[in-house]
């Protein structure tokens, strides 16, 4: 009896002693995959906003003869992303916009030749950027333009340049020299204007921001070009070009 | 006498042994002690509306996520588990086109069929304006947590409460939730009048609330983001500047944890962070055992050892 009692004490000191008062915890991080069966009452709730979801998605807007897409220095596509930045902005936020921009890594796909549903327009800006207003000096914006320059140009609209040696040369704004006294009104998405994509220049200027998202401005102006009449053909033309 | 003392002996013996051989088979070892509560924790943190997986478009997530299959694995873990908390740590809302068209309502009633305890609200929570979260709070089952927004004059005045104490078996848990900064994130419109304030010193008032009413465990559903490099307040400096919590649920930064950090509180306590990416990506999971011992003393601060993947 006598070492099973001695046993029993020693047990007693290091289990309730070491292990017994210490509060434990186990993690866990279940990876949410395709093999894991579906919950049915779950799915069958999520069924009648699916369908109507892909109904939005599939809901045709517009119409583009030939397509477009993404190219540097300058695209239809990056066109018709600006313009529509440009008009819809100056709708929005009822004042004049000299410039808008879209940062060429920001355009994630392109506008296919026939229909142009919603989902077309969510497949190229699928971010919940926010269209935003700022004004900013002449110098600022100059500097701005030569970041675009040294990145092989970005879309831009109510802007022609030239790019010389990873520069901004020969800009106009609004068919003027740009000046670098005066002050511009430019749009921008949340995401260029907060200084991602290093536009450092632009962080310091205050934010005019409504809260809409891009998307919808571009989604606005598929409808407003097709209201009028017109496919979704936006050209190339010299706005951004690389000059000896 | 001789009769008590073998069964004294029979007795410790048999929970000697028991303490001994339960660590061999891992998390089982709590599961079957009588010297610990139970509580198993189940969270989420930015989900951004996605309810179905990702679509099959080649990229990196196709297939993945889907708040069908996380139903699923909740209620297996509801079947074996004793007590289990269901949390979400905010930005429900945004980023597939179920928010555009609906504006929240099937993320909310999807949780409450899920049977989620609490949640909090993130900076995206925000997206479709103050007043729409009120409207979509009607759908909610559970408890949208804020203990540093001050919504006077918004609508969601009266609609969130602070923390909820919840009953788990003999375990009384406290969770309570906290807001990042929204100036400069949301636009002041959508806000409207909601007054941030100071995340830390409302967490330790808070905190310090649910210990003298004595909760055992005191959870922080935290959207402030895990940590940042400049000064920024981050779930990282509430946890070494708090006296209470046991844990923050945390979100806002999408970072997926390998495991639970573990801090330093201003006690001398061990405060853990968590968080589990976003997109319902991950269904994160803590399994405590809380010692009844510690728990009858309960002068110490809280400790606790992280064991390990259950």
């Amino acid at each position: 009896m006598r070492p099973v009692f001695k046993l029993t004490v020693f047990l007693l000191i290091c289990c309730f002693g070491a292990i017994a008062q210490q509060n434990t915890v186990s993690y866990n991080g279940y990876p949410i995959d395709g093999n894991i069966k579906k919950d049915s009452t779950i799915n069958a709730f999520l069924a009648k906003y699916r369908d109507s979801v892909s109904k939005t998605m599939n809901n045709v807007i517009g119409f583009s003869v030939s397509g477009m897409s993404k190219h540097q220095p300058e695209s239809g596509l990056g066109n018709f992303m600006t313009d529509a930045l440009k008009n819809i902005g100056e709708k929005i936020f009822n004042q004049k916009i000299d410039a808008a921009f879209v940062n060429f890594g920001g355009v994630r796909s392109y506008i296919p030749k026939g229909n142009i549903t919603v989902g077309s327009i969510f497949e190229i800006m699928p971010f919940d950027n926010l269209l935003i207003l700022q004004k900013v000096r002449g110098d600022s914006l100059i500097s701005f333009l030569n970041h675009i320059a040294e990145r092989n140009g970005w879309p831009l609209s109510g802007i022609t340049m030239g790019i010389k040696e990873k520069k901004a040369v020969n800009v106009m704004i609004g068919d003027k020299p740009i000046n670098a006294d005066s002050v511009y009104t430019i749009a921008n998405s949340d995401y260029v204007a907060n200084g991602g994509d290093n536009t450092t220049m632009l962080k310091v200027f205050p934010k005019i921001n409504k809260g809409v998202l891009i998307r919808d401005v571009l989604i606005d102006y598929v409808k407003l070009l097709t209201e009028k009449g017109n496919s979704i053909d936006v050209k190339t033309e010299k706005r951004i070009e690389y000059v000896n | 006498m001789l009769i008590n003392r073998k069964t004294f002996l029979k007795q410790t013996a048999f929970a000697g042994a028991g303490l001994l051989a339960s660590p061999l088979i891992g998390s089982g070892f709590a599961a079957e002690n009588k010297e610990f509560y139970n509580l198993t924790i189940l969270h989420t943190n930015d989900v951004h509306s996605r309810l179905d997986p990702f679509p099959m478009d080649g990229s990196k997530n196709s297939g993945l996520g889907g708040i069908a299959a996380r139903a699923t694995i909740i209620e297996q873990i509801r079947k074996e588990a004793e007590h289990v908390l269901l949390l979400d740590a905010g930005d429900i809302f945004q980023g597939t086109p179920f928010f555009n068209i609906y504006k929240g309502e099937p993320e909310i009633k999807a949780m409450s069929m899920m049977g989620y305890d609490a949640g909090t609200m993130g900076n995206h929570d925000f997206d479709g304006g103050i007043e729409n979260f009120a409207t979509q709070l009607k759908h909610a089952s559970f408890p949208i947590l804020l203990c540093n927004y001050d919504f006077t004059n918004t609508a969601l005045e009266n609609k969130t409460v602070p923390y909820k104490i919840f009953q788990k078996g003999n375990l009384k848990v406290g969770v309570f939730g906290i807001g990042i900064e929204l100036k400069g994130l949301v636009p002041q419109n959508l806000y409207g009048n909601t007054i941030y304030k100071n995340p830390i010193e409302c967490a330790n008032t808070t905190a310090d609330f649910l210990k003298r009413h004595g909760c055992h465990l005191i959870i922080c559903l935290s959207h402030l983001g895990d940590r940042y490099d400049d000064n920024k307040i981050s779930d990282e400096v509430l946890a070494k500047e708090n006296y209470d919590i046991d844990l923050i649920i945390g979100g806002h930064t999408h970072r997926f944890f390998t495991e639970p950090k573990k801090y330093v509180n201003k006690k001398g306590g061990d405060t853990l962070v968590n968080q589990v990416g976003w997109a319902g990506l991950q269904l994160g999971r803590l399994d405590y055992s809380i010692s009844k011992t510690n728990i009858k003393k309960s002068i110490k601060p809280n400790t606790v050892l992280i064991r390990g993947k259950s």
